[in-house]
């Protein structure tokens, strides 16, 4: 099977430090694929290259067959790549089920006309949205807190606030960069089911996380960054006994 | 809050009736900076944007207006024109500058405006500086507006058209993506909101509602001068809106309302005997600069966002 999302020699200098340098790697439809790497290895850059909020400085990305590394970050969404970011604040002054809500931006299309006029076809959306979202505060655990300011909730719950945002979308590959940061053990071990769930769903997934048991129960593949570069890929079964990943990763202080 | 829209809706209908003539004048004026200062809220609070030359689109609707009315055209087809005139103007102006960041929308809005000011005092058929003379009332099916409580009337149409658009467009599906960039960028552009084109759509609709205010007063006066709209009318519009509160509609009426009452107060005091000529305008820069700066330390919400906050 083609790949789903296809990176090749990707690079990105911020001014003369390259965070990101040739690197290449794929998504299966329905992998859970994990990028693990020390603090600055890159991963949030590639995220970023990605997800088009950061433009590379070389290479070429390429989603559902088509490059998409020239489009704005909105299209990408539109074509069903959604990211919770490691480092993006709710949104401050709306309530935990309207932050859900905008994920769903990227599957519907009602301008501003049709809100105005109260046509039929925003109600219809709504109802939409409304629904989506339920769903997806639902499987993030988050319902008893719909209505509450999202900058009211505690900081692991603002992480599951982002995965809630991105699922509200529907997508087709989810970037999750660093979701159980913050989390507590049952929360963390509710977002590694609700992972697990959607992998079983057929979701392709693409995974920064620093906790490698974590990793190791739910990535298909994992590849190791460390200084911008890749330096192994593979099955994690295979990847931890790599030498250069024990000394620059595995092995370290972590 | 209820009890607040219920006062404000019962005050404006039954001031328009026990106003004195001098005071109508200026309860009309009111309006019409409300409806430009809903929107100028909207620009401010959601896309992040100041205007510093927001009466630049008033003065379009205004003159779009008065030259069509001036050349035949059916008074209401007139009006109408003047909020499309200025949303134009506000898409071309934007598109270039909206995709920069920080204040450049500020600085090309004044520039906009100053540029607009000078034409059109040096244009012929514009009138120059004196401006257009002898326009027509507005006239809608054979009945013409010609009282000034007619107007009053109008006016308080016009902000509640422009408050309901807003609020409409605030909840909806547009309106989450506008609040969402307003403080997470980056998210909001991830979940599939065109950035670039909300913002610019923000800034459209916040000059079609300056360029309404514009029309209506345009038929109101029944004349126009460049003078009608100095650079102090745009910064009394971003002192209104920051005092309500950005991104409330009921701040943008009230912080209007407020600075309306307050200027009009300062300007009898000014124009008293013995005040030199340029009293009024030295005195309203003054309090415009005091009132900010008393807002952006013990207000920085604005008053509305506040006062919901501590209810
Ligand atoms: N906007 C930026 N400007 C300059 N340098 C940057 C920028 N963003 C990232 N970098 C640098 O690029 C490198 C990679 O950063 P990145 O955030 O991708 O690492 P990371 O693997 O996500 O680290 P962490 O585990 O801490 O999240 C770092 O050296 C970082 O300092
Ligand atoms: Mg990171």
């Amino acid at each position: 099977m083609p790949a789903l999302l296809t990176v090749s020699g990707a690079t990105r200098r911020f001014g003369g430090v390259y965070a990101l340098r040739d690197v290449d790697l794929d998504v299966a439809p329905g992998e859970t694929h994990a990028v693990i790497g020390p603090n600055g290895a890159g991963k949030s850059t590639l995220f970023k290259l990605i997800g088009g909020q950061l433009v590379a400085t070389a290479g070429t990305i390429a989603y559902d067959g088509e490059r998409i590394d020239r489009l704005a970050p909105h299209r990408r969404a539109r074509r069903g790549i959604a990211i919770a970011f490691q480092d993006s604040p709710v949104f401050r002054g709306m309530s935990v089920a309207e932050n859900v809500m905008v994920g769903a931006h990227a599957i519907t299309s009602a301008g501003p006309m049709s809100a105005i006029l109260r046509l039929p076809r925003h109600r219809r959306e709504e109802t939409r949205i409304r629904g989506l979202a339920a769903q997806a505060l639902d499987r993030a655990g988050l319902s008893p807190w719909a209505d509450q300011p999202a900058e009211s909730l505690p900081l692991g719950r603002q992480r599951a606030l982002q995965v809630a945002r991105a699922l509200c979308g529907a997508p087709r590959l989810l970037l999750l960069d660093e979701p159980a940061s913050g989390l507590r053990g049952p929360e963390r071990s509710a977002l590694a089911a609700l992972i697990e769930q959607l992998r079983g769903e057929g979701l392709s997934i693409l995974l920064v996380e620093h906790d490698v048991a974590f990793v190791a129960r739910l990535a298909d593949r994992v590849t190791v960054l460390d200084l911008g570069q890749v330096i192994a890929s593979g099955p994690f079964a295979e990847i931890r006994t790599d030498s250069a990943v024990v000394a620059a990763y595995l092995g370290g202080p972590t | 809050m209820k009890w607040a829209y219920a006062v404000a809706a019962v005050g404006a209908l039954v001031l328009p009736v026990v106003l004195a003539p001098g005071q109508l004048t200026v309860f009309i004026l009111l309006g019409l900076s409300a409806m430009a200062v809903v929107g100028l809220s909207l620009l401010m609070g959601y896309a992040g944007q100041v205007s510093l030359g927001q009466a630049a689109f008033t003065a379009l609707g205004a003159y779009t207006s008065g030259l069509l009315s001036l050349h035949h055209a059916p008074p209401l087809l007139a009006l109408v024109a003047a909020p499309v005139a200025a949303a134009l103007a506000a898409v071309v102006v934007g598109v270039p500058i909206l995709r920069l960041r920080g204040h450049q929308l500020a600085f090309a809005t004044l520039a906009l405006q100053i540029l607009l000011l000078s034409v059109l005092s040096g244009a012929q058929w514009a009138g120059g500086a004196v401006g257009l003379q002898g326009l027509p009332y507005l006239s809608v099916g054979g009945f013409e507006l010609d009282q000034d409580l007619d107007y009053a009337y109008l006016v308080v149409g016009g902000v509640l058209l422009v408050s309901l658009i807003a609020h409409r467009l605030v909840h909806s599906r547009v309106g989450r993506g506008l609040r969402a960039l307003a403080t997470g960028e980056m998210a909001a552009e991830a979940s599939g909101v065109p950035v670039g084109a909300y913002r610019l759509l923000v800034f459209a609709v916040s000059a079609a509602f300056a360029g309404l205010a514009g029309g209506i007063y345009c038929f109101f006066l029944g004349y126009l001068a460049p003078g009608s709209f100095p650079v102090l009318l745009s910064i009394e519009y971003v002192v209104m809106a920051v005092v309500g509160g950005l991104g409330s509609i009921a701040g943008a009426l009230l912080g209007a309302a407020l600075i309306t009452v307050v200027v009009q107060l300062l300007t009898s005091l000014a124009t008293q005997p013995g005040m030199p000529s340029y009293a009024p305008s030295v005195l309203s820069y003054a309090v415009y600069a005091l009132l900010l700066i008393a807002v952006v330390l013990f207000v920085p919400k604005g008053i509305v966002p506040t006062l919901r906050r501590s209810l």
